[in-house]
């Protein structure tokens, strides 16, 4: 019995090595995205040659990521450990000169995906004082009906990286969108 | 009333120790808390704080030494600080908050201090090394 790979699955190794690399990724994470992972990447970051609080700060901000993917994505797996289908979607840490660079993109119903979207661009035309007054009032209001998150995770994600929220959707079907969420933390903050 | 117990978690990596003491008023929460249930996780806290400040006129110690806490956690602890908040106004409390954080870590301490812009008790920060 041969054991060779088959040359789609080399080919596909490659071509992820090569992406994996060219986007300087340290970390990349597909499915479900447990808090055992988080508490994984917590460690992994902490190692990272930057400041303890950019190191906390990215960490913050793929917790958040992975937490958003884990309650609202719209493709589930189940879970042993929940005994429940959990959301799933990719995350990456990876960085190029000037900034570390956290993505995270998944599955999510097109009426979310226009909500997260027009969310970030809302986030976006706010100043840092006015973010931070949204940033109270919305921790201040109610708590969502089936939504167990406080509704910060992308005010909290601007805040923490200094920086504009970028994110892109594609289209799958009527139904169901891919959306990708860019954090960008600049490497010269607190140096 | 049947006697409040002593409150106790002990903390792992994603939950942090919590240690209640009604006999002494001192309220203590530390580590780390990304619980991706933490509505669920907070709740007996919670309950265990109101039964708590049911009797008025106790000196409550909260003392705050958590190193990172998710945004769903931010939302527990403003709820608690809201408790403490009415506790004081309502029930004659006397509530003070020692906010730990380590030092220069600029963002706990931020984090301090726009709680206590928000609810009016008694914050005070004392950083650590």
């Amino acid at each position: 019995m041969s054991m060779r790979l088959t040359d789609e699955e080399l080919f596909s190794m490659h071509k992820f090595y090569q992406f994996v690399r060219a986007n300087s990724m340290s970390l990349a994470f597909q499915g479900i995205i447990s808090q055992d992972i988080l508490s994984l990447v917590g460690t992994t970051l902490r190692k990272k040659p930057n400041s303890e609080i950019v190191s906390k700060r990215l960490f913050s901000i793929v917790v958040e990521m992975a937490q958003n993917i884990y309650h609202y994505s719209a493709s589930r797996a189940y879970s042993e450990k929940d005994k429940k289908e959990i959301g799933v979607g990719v995350i990456t840490i990876g960085e190029n000169k000037d900034h570390y660079i956290v993505n995270s993109g998944n599955i999510a119903t097109a009426h979310d995906a226009i909500s997260v979207a027009e969310r970030c661009e809302y986030i976006n035309g706010l100043a840092d004082e006015e973010l931070k007054k949204f940033h109270k009032k919305t921790l201040r209001e109610p708590q969502r009906a089936d939504k167990p998150g406080a509704n910060v995770g992308l005010i909290v994600m601007s805040r923490q990286s200094e920086n504009k929220l970028f994110y892109d959707t594609t289209v799958i079907n009527d139904q169901h969108t891919f959306i990708t969420l860019s954090v960008r933390v600049s490497k010269k903050l607190f140096m | 009333m049947a006697q409040l117990e002593i409150f106790f978690i002990k903390g792992s990596t994603y939950i942090p120790t919590v240690n209640f003491d009604p006999g002494t008023g001192i309220l203590e929460m530390s580590g780390e808390s990304y619980h991706e249930y933490t509505i669920e996780f907070f709740q007996p806290i919670l309950e265990w704080l109101n039964k708590f400040l049911e009797e008025p006129n106790r000196d409550v110690v909260f003392n705050f030494k958590m190193t990172y806490f998710n945004t769903s956690s931010s939302r527990r602890f403003l709820e608690i600080f809201d408790m403490l908040e009415e506790y004081k106004k309502s029930k004659n409390g006397n509530v003070k908050v020692n906010w730990y954080y380590k030092e220069g870590d600029v963002d706990m301490l931020e984090s301090g201090e726009e709680y206590a812009e928000d609810v009016d008790i008694e914050f005070e920060f004392i950083s650590y090394n």
